[in-house]
């Protein structure tokens, strides 16, 4: 099964329509893979339906990088026990 | 004051920080329209001598203001129906309330049409707002007035040099004076209350003239009852009236009530201003000859009236209310209903227009929206979904972002509180309305009817849930 970091990256790439492979842990969604307002919305929107959890809005939104939005993800699958 | 405040004023202003927010809610409580205090004297120079006003009086006094939707707003476009007219006096009367803030509203009586309109607004047995008549200046016209049972009647005495002698053709000031006195004599005669209309007052000789009359009208009214005696309308034809202190006669709006009110010792009870707008001063006009002592503004619904029009009638109802810093009795939100009636009848109101356009508390702006979202007050001038029955809006365009597409979807299915949706579940609409824009080069905003197929379409498990009790 995939890691929480893989699924994200793998959103990531889907959403923003970029090379999963060149997506880095430390890439912030805005400055270096370029997420526009809306994306960030849809990014956030299909963690939620990647990860079958509800996340709060504005503690998501501020999740800046790739790796942090992993740790935050892991942090509310295991808050609503949502085995990943 | 120093000429040069930037030195001899400066002085250290100490920071305290705070965790907690200043709102300032006792003066923008969100409950009325913001309220106006005052901190001090207002001085005013006249004559070369310091004249000191207190703002605070405006609090007690019995200010109002009177309706001229029918005259001078009717000059401005084609006859209103007489249905249309008695209907838009019901409204007025409604918005008004029970303590007669909107006091009188003046008719023409030349028409049969006009008789019988102003007989059917009487009819509806309000109180307030009074009708009153409006006539030229001539000794016959007092039957009209007589006949159609009027206590008071508005008469042109048109005061400057430009009408006097080049429209009147008089031979001289004294030569109109005359004349004018005959009238307004008739009128007493008559049992009328003459109210005289210094038409272009703003332009006129005041030394050579206005004053000397207005003396000798002031005179002539001690020799009549107190309910006969003259009232003064001050009639800023031109809109060349300033209102900011320092400016002199003839264009002064302070001078010019000062003038009236203490040296010719017209009471503010019969002194009234009458603007227009044509150098966009006619709002601040209107509420700073209140502010010095005229008690009635004149006023037009919406600002319609001859050429850039009138003080708006409800503009000066909120700054009313903001110098009462009370409803006072007044029914805001017929206000919205009068503006929806005036639609109905193709009087055109534009989308940005204060208080009744269509848009005039409609963000388009994402940032705005996201404030708007997190507390309307951010945004929004004060309780617009109580007092006008307007909640704020957004209307969706390349610039609304996902909170204004999120505000707009709270308040079509009209959730509040923790019912309301958050952005995240917005954003199959957020990225149809950015795909307009960026997709299919689109240049016009998104209409309501658009956006609610798609909210429809785009999130059914919501419009399921919410649309059937809207």
């Amino acid at each position: 099964m995939a890691s929480v970091l893989e699924r994200v990256v793998r959103v990531t790439a889907t959403v923003l329509r970029l090379d999963p492979a060149e997506i880095k842990p430390e890439h912030r969604f805005s400055a270096d893979l370029g997420a526009e307002s809306v994306q960030s919305i849809e990014l956030v929107a299909m963690f939620e339906e990647e990860f079958g959890i509800e996340m709060n809005e504005d503690d998501a939104l501020s999740v800046e990088s790739v790796g942090a939005a992993a740790d935050f993800i892991a942090k509310v699958c295991e808050a609503q026990g949502v085995k990943v | 004051m120093s000429s040069s405040p930037a030195h001899s004023a400066r002085k250290e202003h100490p920071f305290t920080d705070s965790t907690e927010p200043n709102l300032l809610d006792d003066v923008f409580d969100y409950s009325l329209p913001p309220k106006i205090r005052f901190d001090g004297p207002i001085v005013e120079y006249i004559d070369g001598q310091p004249v000191q006003f207190d703002p605070q009086a405006v609090k007690k006094r019995d200010i109002h203001i009177t309706d001229t939707t029918f005259r001078d707003g009717q000059q401005a476009r084609p006859p209103y129906s007489i249905e249309q007219m008695v209907h838009l006096y019901d409204l007025l009367a409604k918005l008004s309330g029970p303590n007669g803030v909107i006091r009188q509203t003046e008719f023409f009586l030349y028409t049969k049409n006009d008789r019988e309109t102003l007989d059917r607004c009487r009819a509806l047995g309000h109180k307030y707002p009074e009708c009153t008549g409006w006539i030229r200046a001539d000794k016959g016209d007092f039957r009209l007035v007589r006949e159609a049972g009027l206590k008071e009647t508005g008469l042109l005495t048109s005061s400057s040099d430009y009408h006097i002698f080049n429209k009147l053709k008089f031979k001289s000031h004294k030569h109109c004076m005359d004349a004018y006195c005959e009238v307004v004599e008739a009128a007493f005669e008559s049992n009328v209350r003459p109210r005289c209309h210094l038409e272009d007052v703003t332009r006129a000789d005041w030394d050579g003239f206005v004053l000397p009359f207005v003396d000798r009208l002031m005179r002539m009214s001690e020799q009549v009852p107190e309910e006969l005696s003259c009232k003064i309308r001050i009639c800023d034809t031109m809109g060349f009236g300033v209102h900011f202190p320092g400016v002199e006669l003839p264009r002064s709006v302070p001078k010019i009530v000062y003038k009236l009110n203490q040296e010719c010792g017209v009471p503010s009870e019969r002194l009234e201003w009458h603007g227009h707008n044509d150098f966009h001063r006619v709002h601040a006009n209107g509420t700073t000859a209140w502010m010095y002592g005229c008690n009635a503004l004149n006023a037009t619904l919406f600002g319609f009236g001859e050429r850039t029009g009138n003080p708006p009638l409800e503009g000066a109802i909120i700054d009313y209310i903001s110098l009462k810093e009370d409803l006072c009795g007044i029914r805001t939100e017929v206000i919205t209903e009068i503006a929806d009636y005036m639609r109905s009848i193709h009087f055109p109101i534009p989308d940005n227009y204060p208080l009744v356009g269509r848009h005039f508390n409609t963000t388009r702006a994402g940032i705005h929206a996201g404030g708007l979202r997190q507390d309307e007050r951010i945004y929004n001038i004060f309780d617009t979904t109580v007092l006008l029955n307007r909640p704020p809006r957004v209307n969706l365009t390349d610039k609304s972002g996902a909170d204004g597409v999120a505000h707009w979807i709270n308040e079509f299915f009209g959730l509040k509180g923790d019912d309301r949706i958050n952005k995240i579940k917005c954003h199959k609409v957020a990225r149809w309305v950015m795909d307009q824009y960026e997709v299919h080069k689109r240049e016009t905003s998104i209409s309501d009817e658009e956006l609610e197929v798609k909210v429809q379409e785009l999130m059914p498990e919501y419009w399921e849930k919410y649309a059937p009790r809207r």
